[in-house]
């Protein structure tokens, strides 16, 4: 038998696996909407570890990392810098978010902002935003999966095929179970994730240059740039100090204001597992060391990829590695695809009922679960549109949908936080960050010192903010209280 | 020392993350050279950074713990 069936079956084995998996997971699950979009807010330590991690770690992360190590060295180094940094509010933010949650019974961000600040404009303004922002990644995590079938199949199986089968899969699993069938296979790919990974990671540098040590001592000698921080642009010049600290600075503020991760402090069981959760993430940060040392692995012994995203399947297919190893690979990249991109079109969904559709149209419990099956689908195709013709680099579309993302943070932290915090102001500011955002985002030549276009978004955010709202009238005490003082009551101070 | 002193460190130390990683602070770190554990010091140093927060992290965890009593989980009821 020819390995790359062997390959094929390894990967058709784990897909069963995968999706027998999902389909189990919605059976305890209630007919509700809070139990298909919030998973009856009772996830436990594990399978909240994972979905926060697996969700984070991504097609992106598994072969644009990779990518990025391999073509432009150490600016990969910021995805290193930022999650950490990222991650520590929301110790903070979580558990409040979560209270808020189980007290007036949110299941998205949007509904705790207009909770807040009773605006139908601003919930619908949110629901577009984040759909903007999920688009490009939803179709990251695809060309991932079509990227590595593609791969090793060595291309009997194209792009576009392999993307389909592997998010047919996702679609029935989210289809059947929403968010539970997402927590327990998050749990399942981020095992998987994890091992190849440090496998790998190990392996490759070991195998191609005699060790990790000898590997940079290598590069150091002939391509001592990579080595470098801030690192080289995709063109191959030196990157820009600018541009490298905010990457780290816009991931850092957008991270946890992804609508699918921040929608995960209301599937939590209790605070606890919210917080463990944060101690715990700095631990799937390590993992991506791994995922550097393949792509630098790849850097003196392939030539000049067209597409470095290949990199990592591009090695694991040139050395001589046993088929079930490269088999097992294969169905580690998937997960890496899959476990974000289901979250993802669950979360897309959910978002386009929950904040766009409902506030402006009164529908029953059972209408809005299957109109958010009918948009997993629409989401799914839309994406799947672009993952066909789209040159762009995994880290450059993710990066991109950060700048959008991270406009969400005033508004929540706001909420949350600010007592003085109008309507006026929250709609103003979101309105002001998102459009100098995309107008940047389209006129890139204008940002100063290559300055990310959300961090610029951010700064003519966080005034209008601040000013409108202190020009508009304060909020009723009563109500304003009930969001920056959750635990009134709850626990003595 | 009082759960707000705690909080108040732990978020000092993450500023001082941030400008780590950052420009300036970041041209401290940038060069491939020394080695350390076979990594250049410009992989070192955020992987080190990472660690060191974990670190952190687990002491804010513990110190939070005592603070609030054992579990919060009794506190906050179904609703």
């Amino acid at each position: 038998m020819p390995s790359w069936v062997t390959i094929t079956l390894i990967m058709a084995a784990y897909l069963a696996l995968t999706l027998a998996v999902g389909l189990r997971a919605g059976r305890g699950t209630s007919a509700s909407v809070a139990g298909y979009v919030a998973g009856d807010r009772q996830f436990g330590l594990l399978v909240m570890y994972f979905v926060t991690g697996a969700t984070v770690f991504s097609a992106f992360a598994f072969l644009g990392g990779p990518g990025w190590a391999y073509s432009r060295g150490a600016a990969a180094f910021y995805i290193l810098s930022y999650g950490v940094l990222g991650i520590v509010p929301w110790y903070f933010l979580g558990p409040r978010a979560a209270r808020l949650g189980r007290r007036f019974g949110f299941v998205t961000q949007a509904q705790l902002l207009v909770g807040r600040f009773p605006s139908r404009f601003l919930s619908a303004l949110v629901a577009v935003l984040s759909i903007l922002a999920f688009i490009p990644y939803i179709t990251l995590q695809m060309r991932g999966a079509g990227i590595v079938i593609e791969a090793v199949t060595e291309g009997r199986i194209p792009l576009w095929a392999g993307a389909a089968v592997a998010y047919g899969i996702v679609l029935i699993y989210v289809l059947v179970s929403g968010v539970a069938a997402v927590g327990w296979t998050n749990t399942l790919q981020g095992i998987f994730m994890l091992g190849i990974a440090w496998i790998l990671g190990l392996y490759l540098p070991w195998v191609l240059h005699g060790g990790i040590g000898p590997m940079f001592r290598d590069i150091l000698a002939h391509r001592p740039e990579l080595l470098e921080l801030p690192g080289l642009t995709a063109s191959g010049d030196p990157w820009n100090w600018g541009a490298y600290s905010s990457a780290i600075l816009v991931s850092a503020v957008g991270l946890t204001m992804w609508p699918h991760l921040f929608m995960k402090a209301f599937t939590a069981r209790d605070d606890r597992i919210l917080r463990r959760t944060v101690v715990l993430f700095p631990t799937f940060q390590l993992f991506l060391l791994p995922v550097f040392l393949i792509g630098f692995a790849g850097v003196m012994v392939v030539d000049q990829l067209a597409q470095p995203d290949f990199i990592l399947p591009h090695l694991v297919l040139s050395v001589d590695l046993p088929v079930i190893v490269v088999g097992l690979f294969c169905a580690g990249a998937l997960s890496a695809s899959m476990s974000t991109g289901d979250a993802l079109l669950h979360a897309t969904a959910s978002v386009a009922v929950e904040d766009g559709i409902r506030p402006f149209r009164a529908m029953g419990e059972a209408t809005q679960r299957s109109l958010i099956r009918i948009l997993v689908v629409v989401a799914g195709a839309i994406a799947y549109v672009f993952a066909l013709d789209e040159d762009q680099s995994l880290v450059v579309l993710l990066l991109s949908s950060y700048g959008i993302i991270a406009q969400l943070a005033p508004p929540i932290v706001a909420a949350m936080y600010w007592r003085r915090a109008t309507t006026a102001g929250a709609v103003a500011g979101l309105l002001a960050g998102s459009a100098v955002t995309l107008f940047l985002f389209l006129n890139p030549a204008l940002r100063p010192w290559e300055i990310h276009e959300g961090i610029v978004g951010l700064l003519v955010h966080l005034p209008v903010l601040v000013g409108v709202s202190l020009l508009t009238p304060p909020q009723d005490a009563g109500h304003t209280r009930l969001f920056t003082h959750p635990d009134l009551g709850e626990e003595p101070r | 020392m009082s759960i707000r002193m705690i909080r108040l460190a732990v978020a000092g130390f993450f500023l001082l993350v941030l400008l780590a990683v950052i420009w300036p602070g970041a041209l401290l770190f940038r060069r491939a050279e020394p080695f350390v554990l076979g990594l250049p010091f410009s992989l070192f140093w955020p992987v080190f950074l990472i660690v060191l927060s974990w670190a952190v992290l687990l002491g804010l965890d513990a110190a939070e713990n005592r603070a609030h009593g054992r579990d919060d989980r009794s506190a906050e009821g179904e609703g």
